[in-house]
């Protein structure tokens, strides 16, 4: 019997939960088995047809689906009217960048190419033996429904599934995989199905990302992105401000550019895809989602929101503090009020709803996270004062209601999940980047082991929403960049939480299952009694080229792990950026790297006390004999990065020399007065910031 | 226009509409790196913002500007995509009257019926104006090539003199006295000190960021650049260029914008800031006079128009002109027997530059804030103009709702 803190978003794709992965020893549904359900056995493969292949969605998807099946030898057959401008072969540069001209061409050579009336089908495709439509074809329901139909009389039996987002499913009469971004890049897809279907499963085995939402008149990312995009037109429409320059107020505080969004998709496709998003939701939910006469304009005239280059903005506008509260109602309220519709409706799990903002709709913070952080009453209050503004939008579609679960687990756990079997528990991280949300929820998933008496633990991904480990989130350093003492506050309290995976628990268990682990991310599991990875993951400490100097104990911790002869190999990566692969870091970084099935078998036998054969690398508690810096380092980037340098090696040196109780705030003085420094200020972060929030 | 009617019954200014940027002297801020008609429309549809005027209220663009920018083809209608509305216009130009006519045209337009909401933007930079090339065959140099600004000023090919000329053949021709001018001159400095430091300007006038094509930091515009305070004795001490002119008694090219609203009864009513107050158009004159008597010229055209309204110098309560020279008040002062102390209470644009098309726009703006903060009254607006000719304009403020 498993135990969580909140429902594993794996369960809700019918994946199990993600302890049951380290159990068993492998992963829930392996790509193979799963193609074969889907397509066939290889002596009778079938193939995946994507209609509408030239169009954007359609050629984006057939690239993404495409070098996936590609190794398996499923087919990917593209149909579109004759005459129709080529988009599979715009796509063919960006495969040379990612698989080298070989293996695109390869990918390119498995795309089979038809064309297609409108009518009849080509009579070549049945040669293919179709077992999976991707329909990607004009958002016109009747002639979706047909396509749909056609499809069903000549390959009986054949799985479909729309893109749309303009359509439930309940209308077309088919279910729904819509991908968040047409590109190939985005592993998002919002999937609307009773029951998590094999195609859904497949997506994931193939490394995608797939994401349950509900079937309501558009999704999760649609209602969030258009609806960001509907409440900074409402505030241009009562105060001029260009659309250029509310971006900028949009991005510092929420994330997203949403005109430059619409301009970079597309104006012209993506000003239509906005106006029917919210004409019908609408329909459904009143004034809260009327679309305003910019967008109906821009619908019809396809016009970009930003003014061409030779007209660059001239005029700045700048907002004081009240002006800025009024921002924010205008843009936070609506959005909130559209969170509390999709809450009531429940459309999805909380994590996913958050998720989608952040990795689609480009929210610095999820949705549900910004409501958290701003709290129930505020929140609440934000709306009210929307309302005041905007008086229509109170009448319908308000659901205050639904905030005053905000103590829940499904609130209060939005990345970090724990389960266990009352023995053994896993602390999965569902975010990429480290902040302190993570931070948070990593702690009260360490009280909440504690007080369900579990002693082993793993700590690693979430097998779903997040595929790697990049490390901190830098943004939650711009306060650090002003103030020493915010720098040391965000060294130390994300320190102690990492201490606490090694001085909490009997037995902790650090798992890098992902592409890589970089920066924050590899100096807290490294905090773990063992790290294991997957072979083939990159690890790194980056930190030196933003530049700052390590944060989390980076500087201190590994060398109290390892013994003199691997220094050297530790000063390189602190001190040169660059990564290592995960089987050349046993040893002296990590305790063991192999295929992912022996690394999910190894983490088990470690965290439920089996025998595993790996030596415990203990932490030296006292002060370290003295480093040498002796070493050849490649040459400096950038004058920056060799201040850096100087300042690591410092930070090394003083939290190497001093015991493990000093050294976390030696470690934090150093990293908080690096981050204050013109270098640092000069260097990415500093830019970063100054890109984001100085407007 | 007799016996003190409005010529446009179905037009209002809504009270607080408007706004102008500062007017730095030629080469002397960032306006003199920009194209103006698209720093007009930007600066116009930010004063629109701050005024709590959506720029969707707009149906129709009059602009005014005497100097060619780039793309000045695409005319109004490019000004209102600078500004973010597609809305229809025309350009309109008549030198220096630029920004009164545009206004004037305006309450036509409303006047007519045609639209319920007219904005007026007129602008100009004087800096770096553009050198035209005009292939005439027919002449012995076959090519002209014009310096718009300078040469413009320095050549009236109708009689061929300068602007300059023609104010020191006014100051003969009135008998002005060069001590006279130079305290015109000393005054409208202090007027224009005293009311900048009682921050009265800051209801007027807007300051501007203004950024370069990365969108970074170019420029502030935020202050009259160019205006300096002067003493009496130095103005003593300069050298006369003409009869009773000096350099310090004319004005200065500058660049800048200027912008109002005319609408119908109704719409000034939801647009104004103040709905009680209303501004109408009484009447509206223009007189040409004799060759090089340009600075005559606003004071016959004021005289005509009191006769024809049946208004007299005492019934107004503002009185405010476009004085390129500070000769055009004293010979103002002599033909109406008015004491020249009693107007430009805020200053001119002897002191604060003259970037043309936008210069009696501002000039406008200031009478009808005056007027208001006075409790209403006429307000008479008048300037010369390029060819010797005089505008004139009476505007009504008053409180409509104390009326009730």
């Amino acid at each position: 019997m498993i135990k969580s803190m909140r429902q594993s978003t794996l369960q809700t794709l019918g994946l199990g939960t993600v302890l049951e992965i380290f159990k068993n020893g492998k992963l829930p549904v392996e790509s193979g088995e799963i193609i074969e359900q889907v397509f066939g056995r290889p002596d009778e493969r079938g193939c995946l047809v994507i209609s509408g292949a030239n169009g954007i969605v359609g050629a984006g998807k057939a690239m993404q689906l495409g070098s996936r099946l590609e190794p398996f030898n499923v087919p990917v057959v593209g149909i579109d009217f004759p005459g129709v401008p080529d988009g599979i072969n715009r796509k063919y540069q960006g495969l040379v960048g990612t698989f080298g001209k070989k293996g695109a061409d390869r990918i390119m050579a498995n795309v089979i190419r038809l064309s297609y009336d409108g009518g009849n089908l080509p009579k070549k495709l049945k040669e293919f033996k179709p077992r999976f439509l991707l329909e990607a074809i004009p958002e016109i329901l009747d002639i979706k429904k047909n396509h749909y139909e056609l499809f069903r009389k000549n390959f009986p039996g054949i799985e479909i599934r729309s893109v749309t987002s303009g359509f439930p499913g309940s209308e077309l009469g088919v279910t729904i995989a819509h991908p968040a971004f047409p590109h190939e890049i985005n592993k998002i897809w919002e999937i609307v199905e009773p029951e998590p279907s094999d195609i859904t499963k497949l997506l994931w085995a193939l490394g995608l990302v797939p994401i349950p939402v509900s079937d309501n008149w558009s999704f999760v990312l649609d209602v969030l992105f258009c609806g960001i995009t509907l409440a900074a037109l409402r505030y241009h429409e009562t105060t001029n401000m260009p659309f250029w320059k509310i971006d900028k107020y949009v991005r510092k505080f929420i994330g997203p550019n949403p005109f430059r969004a619409h301009d970079a998709i597309g104006a012209a496709g993506a000003n239509f895809l906005t106006w029917s998003c919210l004409h019908h939701l609408s329909n459904a939910y009143g004034q809260l989602f009327e679309p305003t006469a910019y967008v109906v304009e821009r619908k019809e005239s396809g016009q970009n929101w930003y003014p061409l280059n030779h007209f660059r903005p001239l005029v700045n506008w700048s907002l004081n503090d009240k002006e800025q509260d009024e921002f924010l109602s205008w843009i936070q309220g609506p959005l909130f009020q559209m969170a509390s519709l999709l809450l009531y409706e429940r459309r999805s799990h909380l994590s996913h709803i958050n998720a989608i903002g952040e990795l689609c709709a480009q929210f610095t913070n999820g949705v549900i996270a910004d409501m958290r952080r701003t709290g129930p009453n505020s929140t609440i209050k934000r709306v009210e004062s929307y309302h005041k503004l905007y008086p229509e939008a109170a009448k319908a579609s308000w659901f205050p209601d639904v905030f005053e679960k905000m103590d829940e687990p499904d609130w209060q756990q939005l990345y970090v999940n724990a389960e266990h079997d009352g023995s053994t528990g896993v602390i999965t991280i569902g975010r990429e980047s480290y902040n302190s949300d993570v931070d948070s929820e990593l702690n009260r998933a360490i009280d909440w082991f504690h007080a369900e008496g579990i002693k082993n633990v793993i700590v690693t991904g979430d097998f779903h929403l997040s595929t790697q480990m990049v490390g901190a989130d830098t943004r939650d350093f711009f306060p650090a960049l002003k103030r020493v003492e915010e720098g040391i506050r965000i060294s130390s309290s994300w320190s102690k939480t990492a201490r606490r995976l090694h001085d909490e628990f009997k037995v902790s268990v650090g798992y890098i299952n992902g592409k890589r682990c970089l920066g924050g991310f590899l100096e807290l599991l490294m905090h773990c009694h063992y790290l294991i990875s997957v072979e083939d993951a990159r690890l790194g400490m980056p930190e030196v080229t933003l530049p700052v100097v390590p944060g989390m104990e980076g500087c201190h911790w590994s060398f109290r792990k390892t013994n003199n002869e691997n220094r050297d190999k530790i000063l390189k990566l602190l001190l040169e950026g660059e990564q290592v692969s995960a089987k050349d870091a046993v040893g002296w970084l990590i305790d063991y790297a192999g295929s992912l099935t022996d690394s999910l078998q190894i983490v088990w036998k470690i965290a439920a006390g089996k025998d595993h054969g790996l030596l415990k690398r203990d932490v030296k508690e006292d002060a370290l004999n003295e480093i040498s810096f002796d070493i050849k380092l490649q040459p400096a980037d950038n004058p920056g990065m060799e201040v850096a340098r100087n300042a690591i090696i410092e930070t090394i040196r003083d939290a190497c020399s001093t015991d493990l109780v000093n050294a976390l705030s030696t470690q934090a003085k150093h990293s908080a007065e690096f981050m204050i420094s013109d270098t640092c200020k000069k260097g990415r972060i500093g830019t970063e910031f100054k890109r984001l929030m100085d407007v | 226009m007799k016996g003190k009617e409005t010529m446009f019954p179905k037009a209002r200014i809504p009270y607080g509409t408007w706004g102008s940027s500062y007017f730095p002297a030629w080469q002397t801020s960032a306006l003199a790196e920009v194209n103006i008609g698209q720093f007009a429309g930007e600066a116009m549809n930010k004063i629109l913002g701050m005024r709590k005027v959506p720029k969707s209220e707009l149906e129709y663009l009059i602009i005014g500007s005497t100097i060619p920018w780039h793309w000045k083809f695409w005319n109004a209608p490019l000004v209102a995509s600078c500004l973010g509305e597609r809305i229809p216009g025309y350009h309109i130009e008549q030198a220096c009257a630029t920004g009164l006519q545009a206004i004037l045209l305006a309450a036509s337009e409303i006047e007519g019926g045609s639209y319920n909401v007219v904005s007026v933007l007129t602008f100009d930079r004087t800096s770096d104006s553009p050198v035209g090339v005009f292939p005439e065959r027919r002449t012995y140099r076959r090519t002209e090539v014009l310096a718009d600004v300078w040469d413009n000023f320095g050549f009236d090919p109708a009689t061929g003199n300068s602007m300059i000329k023609t104010a020191g053949i006014s100051a003969r021709k009135y008998k002005i006295d060069r001590e006279e001018v130079d305290d015109i001159t000393f005054h409208r400095y202090q007027q224009y000190y005293d009311t900048k430091n009682s921050g009265w300007f800051e209801n007027i006038l807007v300051p501007f960021d203004v950024l370069n094509n990365q969108g970074r930091f170019l420029g502030r515009i935020d202050d009259d650049n160019g205006v300096r305070q002067i003493s009496r004795s130095t103005l003593r001490e300069m050298r006369e260029l003409d009869t009773c002119i000096t350099p310090g008694s004319q004005t200065h090219a500058s660049d800048g914008m200027a912008t109002l609203l005319v609408t119908g009864v109704e719409e000034a009513k939801a647009l104004s800031l103040q709905s009680e107050i209303g501004i109408q158009f009484v009447g509206k004159l223009e007189v040409r006079t004799l060759p090089s008597l340009m600075p005559e010229a606003p004071a016959l055209a004021v005289k005509k128009l009191l006769n024809r309204t049946g208004l007299t110098m005492n019934d107004m309560a503002v009185v405010k002109n476009h004085n390129p020279f500070a000769v055009n008040d004293a010979i103002f002062a002599k033909v109406l027997d008015y004491d020249w102390h009693k107007m430009n209470t805020t200053g001119s644009s002897l002191v604060w530059g003259h970037p043309q098309g936008p210069t009696l726009t501002r000039i406008v703006i200031e009478a009808l804030e005056e007027a208001v903060s006075l409790g209403g009254g006429y307000a008479l607006v008048f300037g010369c103009a390029a060819g010797d000719v005089g505008i004139a304009a009476i505007l009504k403020v008053t409180d409509e709702g104390s009326a009730k």
